[in-house]
């Protein structure tokens, strides 16, 4: 039998069962909250989610593959004997499948991206020992994996607060809501696009940065403009609360009145004072009596309104995530295996390797058939059990975690999104717009860092060791 | 991977409103004694404070329920100590409408055809000021849906304020009645006195905590 075709088949195989990993269920992150808010239903949701995990990981994943292949361990002391490496590296990938089944089966909040990280350090320890890992890189990915969920709570954080500031807290919110959303669409459209264009369609065509700024500009503002005519056609039950003489808007303002009326009191002469005092006297028994009748309607659906307005948005940033789970997550599984396929190609490893676009497209493939086959189903749990993430939190949670994303995978820094995810539903958490958080999570959290490095290095150690012994006798005999 | 479901907590805001249910039933049930208050035996009455005092048990159990629910890995959009004395500030409307009804059970209230509409008068009064206190809570929903700022925490300000208001209209009731009674006082044995005094004052306690509760809820608004 033909070993290198054996090897071949074997890494491909290993690497498609990672690609379905992550599919089956991760990308339940991005697309739950949209199914639980009733925004889409789970056959859309599916169909969109595919598309865009498939374009994420085809365009933009192969910054991240390649810090996988190469960036983890320092290659070149393979190139004696590049067969320890092709076993390393399915080592890895099956040592870290292992490790997500033992940790899915008892609830482990663990990543993928922590496991492979750990696996590849393993068996890079084990054969090349201390110096053949890249200290520098790791050093960085350890700080993004710590830093990424810290960034995307400060951008939901502040997307949010900017959010409640605007339209939650302003007096007419589907006013507000109106008049800010092409900004929000031009906001999403505009990273999303950058981010696709800048280094990201390097397969198709590659552009100067400026170019790609103003055509990021260019489609923002026309989606921008496209949303403002839709929202403008749209109609709203604005008026929901009748504007009585003694609804609480007119209160306020009328106290306003007094203030100002006071100020004018405080500095006027003789002649007008006992006029504006009259006027004051006036104004205040309006005040009183009309605090007392104020009747107050049971529930003014204002902020249903809003919600339904930012269903869309919400939508929008799903898919945002999606992409960025693509571009990021896609690494994961062909990140070892490109780095296999070339020893096997080249014979040896070559100095500078680029992860083939068809191996991208592969892994794109991988992800899409676990969503399709496994994925649903836990779209379906999650979306039943976040419904507190209402569309206005969803999309800030969201976005912010898909900027995030992308930013680190155009780094090719290799982080969990769900980490991100978390850490951005606690930033909305903390600007109060949750109902109860469970801090619980974070320790979880912390503590599958800790031990996920070490657990999946040893599995992959082990198995590494066993395909040794399995296979290098029969090397050597060849 | 579930960690996103798990990231969210149990939120003790709708079983805030659910134990509100429960004091609601005390108060209707104390209600119900003071439909019947000088036409029944006191059998009736002690019956009915019976049930009452069941139903009060009914939300103590509902109150402990959310305090053993609300560990300090929870995290709240309000702080926990606000949140745990709107629950018992909540929970003595409760109790108080207890303490009235076993009151009324101990010995029949002496019919005075000038005090007794001006109790009825009182007693109404003073649920007013419970029903408003009551509407803001079930404003909760709203307030967290606007992060307790904006429009609907200016509304729920002008409800506390109004609430306000109507303690100070029960607390003027309750003074009038009570020197009604001292005015008159030569015609009650003792322990009638006493039972009488202690039921205008119970009474008009109804408006006081309804009225602290919603400045309870008033101190955790985000206003301008």
């Amino acid at each position: 039998m033909d070993v290198e075709l054996f090897f071949q088949i074997l890494i491909l195989l290993v690497g498609f069962y990672m690609a379905w990993n992550i599919g089956a269920n991760d990308v339940s992150n991005a697309m739950g909250t949209s199914v639980g808010s009733g925004a889409l239903t789970l056959k859309k949701a599916v169909c969109v989610a595919a598309v865009l995990e498939f374009c994420g990981a085809f365009f933009v994943g192969s910054s991240v593959s390649e810090t996988m292949q190469k960036g983890l361990i320092d290659t070149s002391l393979f190139l004696a004997d590049p067969i320890v490496l092709i076993i390393g590296m399915s080592a890895a990938l099956l040592g870290t499948g292992a490790w997500l089944q033992l940790a899915s089966y008892f609830g482990w909040p663990v990543s993928t991206t922590h496991a492979i990280v750990g696996a590849i350090l393993g068996f890079g320890v084990v054969v090349g020992g201390v110096e053949a890992i890249q200290w520098e890189e790791i050093t960085s990915i350890g700080l993004s994996w710590v830093l990424s969920p810290v960034l995307s709570a400060i951008f939901s954080y502040f997307l949010f607060s900017f959010m409640q500031r605007t339209i939650l807290y302003a007096m007419n919110p589907v006013e507000a809501t109106k008049k800010l959303y092409p900004y929000f669409v031009f906001l999403v459209f505009f990273v999303f696009s950058l981010s696709l264009l800048f280094n990201g369609l390097t397969n198709v065509i590659s552009l100067s940065f400026p170019l790609v700024f103003l055509l990021a500009l260019l489609v923002g503002v026309s989606m921008a403009l496209l949303s403002y005519w839709l929202i403008q056609k749209m109609q709203t039950s604005s008026h929901s609360i009748p504007p009585s003489a003694s609804s609480p808007q007119s209160i306020i303002s009328l106290d306003k009145a007094i203030k100002h009326l006071q100020r004018v009191h405080s500095g006027a002469g003789e002649a007008t004072r006992t006029e504006v005092a009259m006027l004051l006297s006036k104004l205040r028994s309006m005040s009183s009596s009309l605090k007392q009748e104020a009747h107050f309607p049971q529930k003014s659906s204002e902020y249903k309104t809003v919600e339904q307005l930012f269903v869309y948005l919400q939508i929008l940033s799903a898919c945002f995530v999606a992409f960025a789970h693509g571009a990021n997550d896609v690494a994961n599984a062909i990140g070892p295996v490109a780095a296999v396929l070339d020893v096997i190609k080249n014979g040896a490893i070559s100095e500078v390797s680029v992860v083939p676009p068809w191996l991208l497209a592969f892994g794109g493939v991988g992800i899409v058939i676990g969503l399709a086959t496994w994925g649903w189903r836990v779209i379906e749990t999650i979306g039943r059990k976040i419904t507190e993430l209402t569309p206005t939190r969803g999309f800030c949670a969201e976005f912010g975690a898909a900027t995030t994303i992308l930013l680190a995978s155009k780094m090719g820094l290799p982080i969990s999104t769900t980490h991100c995810l978390v850490g951005a539903v606690l930033g909305v958490g903390l600007a109060k717009g949750m109902r109860a958080l469970n801090l619980n999570m974070l320790k979880e959290i912390v503590l599958s860092w800790i031990i996920t490095i070490p657990a999946s290095a040893l599995m992959s150690i082990g198995i590494f060791y066993v395909i040794k012994m399995l296979f290098l006798q029969f090397f050597t005999g060849v | 991977m579930l960690t996103i479901a798990r990231l969210f907590g149990k939120s003790p805001f709708a079983p805030l409103q659910t134990h509100m249910k429960r004091v609601t039933h005390c108060i209707e049930k104390l209600t119900g004694i003071f439909d019947i208050l000088f036409k029944a035996d006191l059998e009736k009455i002690d019956k009915l404070s019976k049930e009452l005092s069941e139903l009060e048990h009914e939300a103590d159990i509902t109150k402990n329920d959310i305090r053993n629910h609300l560990p300090k890995s929870l995290f709240l959009p309000i702080d926990r100590s606000h949140f745990l004395e709107i629950l018992s500030v909540q929970d003595s409307l409760a109790d108080q409408a207890e303490e009235i009804a076993v009151l009324l059970s101990f010995k029949p209230l002496e019919p005075l055809t000038e005090l007794q509409s001006g109790l009825e008068d009182l007693y109404k009064k003073s649920l007013d000021t419970f029903w408003l206190a009551k509407k803001i809570i079930e404003e909760i929903d709203e307030l967290l849906e606007s992060s307790f700022g904006g429009i609907e925490a200016e509304k729920v300000k002008n409800m506390v304020e109004q609430t306000a208001y109507l303690e100070h209209e029960t607390k003027k009731k309750q003074r009038a009645l009570m020197k009604k009674l001292l005015s008159q006082n030569h015609t009650f044995s003792p322990s009638s006195f006493h039972l009488w005094a202690r039921i205008i004052e119970e009474v008009g306690s109804i408006a006081e905590l309804s009225e602290k509760l919603a400045n309870r809820i008033r101190m955790v608004l985000e206003l301008k």
